[in-house]
């Protein structure tokens, strides 16, 4: 059986502030949120082309937000609050459960802008101080979701590209590039050409068929380039590079364009929140797809599949004799052993310097499972009608449910279920809103089947 | 730094290895009965309440097929009306012992003779355990206005039954899912051979793994090893397991493998070059299994094994060079794959 | 500037210094202490007045038959974990709960053997209360009624306190407990047989109801003392009661005549609720229950208008202004110690922090540091989301009011005069400088002041050059 994979490319990835609109009329039935709103978006506008014959959002009726927030008996506003929180939550849950293959193995470029457009004070305390308070935050959490994939980081200023980290799978080492605040002062100009091509440089190595991407975070309207921009984005087209772009100030169109073209997402964050959001937008492994695009693109059937050689080391205690590792030449007495040729490394995973094989614990495999194995989405119990007797507490938490059910304004068709039970397909056991999001967010396995 | 904790307790019930476990055989010197060593818990958990006020305590229980909640000291029903108040017992101990014992005599009872074959559902009542804490730690918080949200809470595992390979990503993503929670969990191995999942499980959320080599001093083991609270560690140190097993098993025969062969679909792990990959039903080029034969160290043979196999960095095949995506493939086949 | 340590929370700096009540235990005599520990209860309640490494040490010992051997219980302990460990020994050792050893240890025979019983239950102590037979003419009060009756008591004294010497006259507690009031140093008694706050009473007002129970508790042990009741049977009785359930009753039967004898006072405390002084039967409050934990809080911290928050009240702003929300007449007369109060409004009083206001608060005795204290243990929720909680400015200037009280030092010394020549006066000031001992010198007038503890050394030298020239 030929890999599963999504045959019908959609071209792009939605623009954020764009498709907010339309985001809420294809996900939820959100009954007009104001624009403030914009910043939970869900998951939902993937694959979504631009929407031609939706407004900008400046040109949209303005929606009342305190319309849409309804006072209960006894006028407070408490419910109608978590109503909406909670509604929040359900809404990333109900992104699409059918197979999609993603890519576990990444490599990623993150691309700062380091030009003077960043001190810019539209965002607090300055856009670059913010970049890099989100960047090691994103950072962080890519690796722990990614446990398999390397970062590198390099800066652009002043006209060029600046390598300020080596691509890496240690997050400590990445975190360290981008943890001197001085180092990375802007100044000058951006030139985005510059910098993509040290990027793409920096990933020439590897091979066309693996997981490569751009995220560029960027805050300038000018980019000054040495030559024509349009053929370093062919080029990246043709490696196959996806470039993401979160810009700071407006939408400029070789952004879209570099977007586009090589399949990445593109969005203007409208304040801090949205822009974190964006940026974590594009932690989670990407839906693996083939370019139909570029001079010497593959027919998606032959995406690449392959089987890898991996070694799992032995770990030595702390109190093991002291020894030289390979990668830092170091005296230490705690460390890895790669299983072919005996060299010692200090941390996983990794290539080994020595022999080339590929370093990882099973740990770090088991990590990614669960990209691969999802927990079924639960169903919200509309009424206990047809189960006489359900369990009064949740099957997870022991909370108890609430008895009768919550009339909730204008909730039919957004998953939220009047009782606030969720059931699980499977063991068709009961669980509450909170360990819903829960378990498909973190523990990624249900407590009553166990899957 | 005395702060309240909360202890998760999660025991296996199964029937089948305490049976084992209390029987006197050559291996097994020292039997320990379900019924002595649930004394032993509940003095643990009341010394857990001792120990501070605001301590609290969920305990669950692992039984064939199923798990369930034993006890609960923040729901408000734990109190039973029957319970009379006795004079020379502390009332809290008192209400947990009659709770915790009823629970399990209610569902012990309830267990038919054909549940004896199914495995405990330890992943059940660790997810509850979990979605327990997430939910103590969220709301607490949220009311506490951020001044006492810490909670330390940790999760003791008691174990007698042998690992399930098929809960291997279950269980870890449970602990996965407690190192962001910041949960510690502790394994206390009481009967039975090591545990290589649970092994892993103390390792990665920096837990202490115990295997109790004299059942009868039970009680001194669970006190000296698993009541002091994160904080104390620093000062006491408990033990901690040295040497960890991070080597997968494969998936084609459960060998435990030093260099395997992942398929970059779905990350199954074979010992061998394999044409399909058993999981997903990916098939593989030829070119990469005629490569990977070649490179593969061959240290089935006992000849290859002895002399140190070393090539020059440019023959090799270079493996971080095939980074690929992989297939959400449906869950059936990825079970079946690991059966 | 003193600045710098400000964000050092408080409240875990008082976590981590021994409960008030383990330093009056100390003081007792072994017998008394184990005779206290026959009972199960005063065992258990004085092992959670322990700090966590002390009551980890007790657990680990308590199933042990046999004494082990010193170095095998240090082996457990890690590099950082010496000193910790040190302190809960000799701190152990002074309440009698291991031996004064160097070698071995092993818990007390009777404290083992009563904490042994208190976690495993069963015995014939009866040492957690006898529950009362159910009356149905008189059922015991509900869980709110309790909670109102500690809250009414408590306040009632705190407030007459504060109030004292204002002009206004609240409700006055008993004579019992206005003596003790007396007795404890926290009130005077003025010429005219008026009872005055002391200025320890006023830093007593700015402590957490936890600490001004214990305060009050233990000098009503110091009193009991004196009054020849049997200090053992009263400090058990305070035991138990902190291991009661709440909302239960409990039969005075089984208690002995001592501590019958508290009852009285007690309830005059707001500790236990008796429908009336012949009852056969009390309920512990939430006072009483809560005496050997942290929390959850006395009812004494919640305001009895408004429930909506728990814990604070108090907002603070950086232009020295301060919203209070409360209508709680104690808490508004506490604030009124150091505050200007402005405005007041049915839920909301508004003042601000001035000099004035400060320099008075001083001048009762309150120190800057408990101001403080006071601010961060009742601010807001809305105020915990700042970092720092208070505003920094507001609080280095209420610590520079403070300094500005303690312009003058003094310093006992000797004058050193009439030198008779100059040279002579050099020589002698050299001595002195060397000896690091010169507070002032003034060489015109050949004299200089020297501190207290030179002045053996510097008469010593003088005596010793005038004998030389003689």
């Amino acid at each position: 059986m030929p890999p599963r994979l999504v045959e019908n490319y959609n071209g792009d990835d939605s623009d954020s502030d764009v498709d907010i609109f339309g985001d809420f009329d294809a996900g939820v039935k959100g009954k007009g949120k104001g624009k403030g709103k914009a910043i939970d978006r869900g998951k939902k506008d993937k694959g979504k082309g631009k929407a031609k014959e939706q407004s900008y959002a400046w040109e949209a009726s303005y929606t009342r937000s305190w319309d849409t927030v309804q006072e209960d008996e006894a006028g407070s506003l408490q419910g109608a609050v978590e109503d909406l929180i909670a509604r929040g939550r359900r809404r990333r849950l109900l992104a699409p459960a059918a197979a999609i293959r993603r890519a576990i193995i990444r490599h990623l470029i993150l691309l700062l802008d380091l030009s003077s457009a960043m001190m810019d004070r539209d965002m607090r305390p300055t856009r670059f101080d913010l970049m890099l308070q989100y960047a090691r935050e994103f950072v962080t959490e890519w690796f722990d979701q990614n446990p398999l994939g390397q970062i590198g980081v390099v800066g652009m200023r002043a006209g060029i590209g600046e390598r300020m980290g080596e691509m890496s799978g240690n997050p400590q080492e990445v975190l360290k590039a981008i943890s001197e605040r001085h180092k990375l002062e802007p100044t000058g100009e951006p030139s985005l050409q510059n910098a993509i091509e040290m990027a793409r440089a920096s990933m020439s190595h590897l091979p066309t068929h693996s997981s490569r991407e751009i995220i560029i975070i960027f805050g300038s309207l000018t980019t000054c380039d040495p030559g024509n921009i349009h053929d370093t984005l062919a080029e990246c087209v043709k490696d196959r590079i996806r470039v993401s772009v979160v810009a700071l100030a407006a939408e400029m169109k070789i952004c879209r364009e570099l977007c586009d073209k090589t399949g990445g997402q593109f969005g203007v964050a409208l304040n801090e929140g949205h822009f974190k959001d964006l940026l974590f937008e594009l932690i989670p492994p990407p839906a693996q797809r083939a370019l139909s695009t570029g001079p010497n693109a593959r027919g998606g059937a032959t995406a690449p599949a392959d089987l890898m050689m991996m070694g799992f080391p032995t770990r030595l205690p702390d109190t093991s004799p002291p020894s030289l590792c390979v990668c830092h030449s170091q005296l230490k007495s705690e460390g890895f052993l790669c299983p072919r040729c005996g060299a010692k490394v200090c941390d996983v995973p990794t290539d080994c310097d020595i022999c080339g094989l590929m370093i990882v614990s099973s740990p770090h495999l088991a990590r990614s499972y669960h990209h691969l194995f999802p927990v079924k989405t639960y169903q919200a119990v509309r009424s206990l009608d047809d189960t006489p007797n359900a369990s009064a507490t949740c099957h997870a938490c022991a909370r108890p449910f609430k008895d009768a059910p919550q009339p909730m304004a204008g909730a039919t068709g957004e998953g939220m279920s009047p009782l606030g039970r969720y059931r699980c397909p499977d063991c068709q056991n009961d669980f509450c809103a909170e360990c819903d999001v829960f378990v498909h967010d973190v523990v990624h396995c249900c407590p009553g089947c166990g899957k | 730094m005395d702060a309240a904790s909360h202890l998760g307790v999660v025991v296996d019930l199964s029937p089948t290895h305490w049976y084992l476990s209390s029987t006197r055989t050559q291996h097994n010197a020292r039997p320990l009965s379900l019924k002595s060593f649930l004394s032993h818990l509940l003095v643990f958990l009341n010394s857990h309440i001792a120990c501070k006020d605001e301590n609290t305590l969920a305990v669950f229980g692992v039984l064939p097929g199923r798990s369930i909640m034993l006890y609960s000291s923040t729901s408000e029903s734990s109190g039973n009306p029957l319970d009379k108040a006795d004079a020379n017992t502390y009332r809290p101990f008192k209400v947990l012992d009659a709770t915790v014992m009823r629970t399990i005599a209610e569902h012990v009872e309830n267990l038919g003779p054909s549940d004896l074959e199914i495995p405990g559902e330890l992943v059940g009542a660790l997810t509850k355990s979990l979605c327990h804490i997430n939910r103590i730690t969220t709301t607490s918080s949220a009311h506490a206005n951020g001044q006492t949200a810490s909670i330390d809470p940790r999760i003791l595992i008691l174990s007698v039954s042998p690992d399930q390979s098929l809960s291997y990503i279950p269980i870890m993503n449970s602990i996965f899912s407690a190192q962001k929670l910041r949960v510690t969990i502790d394994v206390c191995k009481v009967y039975g051979s090591e545990s290589v999942f649970l092994q892993q499980a103390a390792h990665l959320t920096g837990g202490s793994y115990l295997h109790i080599d004299r059942a009868d001093a039970l009680l001194q083991y669970l006190t000296m090893s698993f009541l002091p609270p994160p904080g104390i560690r620093q000062l006491l140190s408990v033990p901690t397991q040295d040497k960890i097993d991070f080597r997968a098993a494969c998936f084609c025969h459960k060998r435990i493998v030093d260099i395997g062969f992942v398929c970059s679909v779905c990350l199954s792990i074979f010992c061998q070059p394999v044409p399909v990959c058993s999981t997903c039903r990916t098939k593989f080029p030829i070119k990469t299994l005629q490569r990977l034969n070649a490179a593969r160290p061959a240290v089935t043979t006992p000849t290859a094994a002895a002399t140190p196999y070393i090539r020059s960095p440019a023959s090799l095949p270079s493996s971080n060079a095939i980074k690929v995506g992989a297939v959400n493939g449906s869950q059936a086949a990825a079970r079946n794959g690991l059966r | 500037m003193p600045s710098v340590n400000l964000n050092a929370d408080p409240i875990t700096d008082s976590e981590w210094s021994p409960h008030i009540l383990l330093a009056f235990l100390q003081s007792q005599s072994q017998t008394a202490l184990t005779r206290l520990y026959h009972k199960p209860s005063s065992c258990l309640s004085v092992f959670r007045l322990l700090r966590p490494l002390e009551r980890q040490l007790i657990m680990n010992l308590l199933w042990l038959e046999s004494t082990i051997p010193m170095s095998t219980m240090s082996a457990w302990v890690t590099q950082e974990g010496k000193k910790p460990y040190d302190d809960s020994l000799s701190t152990l050792a002074r309440l009698h709960i291991i031996p004064k050893s160097t070698t071995k240890l092993a818990l007390n025979a009777t404290f083992r053997t009563s904490l042994r019983q208190a976690i495993t239950g069963g015995g014939t102590t009866g040492s957690f209360g006898v529950p009362a037979e159910p009356d149905p003419q008189h059922p015991p009060p509900d869980i709110a009624t309790l909670d109102a009756y500690a809250l009414e008591r408590w306040e009632t004294i705190l407030h007459y306190m504060v109030s004292s010497g204002t002009g206004q006259h609240p409700t006055k507690p008993s004579q019992e407990v206005l003596f003790l009031l007396q007795r404890s140093g926290l009130m005077t008694k003025t010429r005219g047989g008026v009872l005055q706050i002391t200025s320890s009473g006023f830093q007593f007002l700015l402590h957490d109801p936890h600490a001004q129970l214990w305060e009050l508790l233990l000098q009503f042990l110091h009193m009991a003392e004196e009054r020849q009741m049997d200090l053992v049977e009263a400090l058990s009785f305070l035991l138990m009661l902190s291991t009661m359930e709440l909302g239960l009753a409990f039969a005075t039967e089984n208690l002995s005549p001592t501590q019958n004898a508290m009852l009285a006072d007690l309830r005059n405390y707001g500790l236990i609720w008796q429908y009336d002084a012949s009852a056969r039967q009390f309920s512990p409050t939430r006072l009483a229950t809560t005496l050997t934990s942290s929390s959850p809080p006395l009812p004494t911290s919640r305001n009895t208008g408004a429930g909506s928050h728990d814990q604070g009240f108090i907002v603070l702003e950086t232009n020295y202004r301060l919203y209070a929300y409360t209508d709680n007449p104690l808490q508004i007369a506490v604030l009124n110690l150091f505050v200007t109060l402005k405005a007041r409004f049915p839920n909301l009083v508004v003042g601000a922090i001035t000099r004035e206001s400060v320099k008075k608060a001083l001048a009762n005795g309150i120190t800057a540091d408990q101001i403080i204290s006071y601010l961060t243990t009742y601010a807001h929720p809305q105020m915990r989301k700042n970092k720092p909680l208070l505003p920094v400015t507001v609080q280095d200037q209420i610590r520079l009011w403070e300094l500005e009280k303690n312009r003058v030092k003094s310093q006992e010394g000797y004058l050193y005069t009439a030198f008779a020549s100059q040279q002579d006066y050099e020589y002698v000031l050299d001595y002195a400088k060397k000896l690091d001992v010169v507070l002032w010198e003034n060489p015109t007038k050949r004299c200089f002041f020297g501190s207290l503890d030179g002045h053996a050394n510097i008469r010593g030298f003088i005596e010793r050059r005038t004998a030389e020239k003689a």
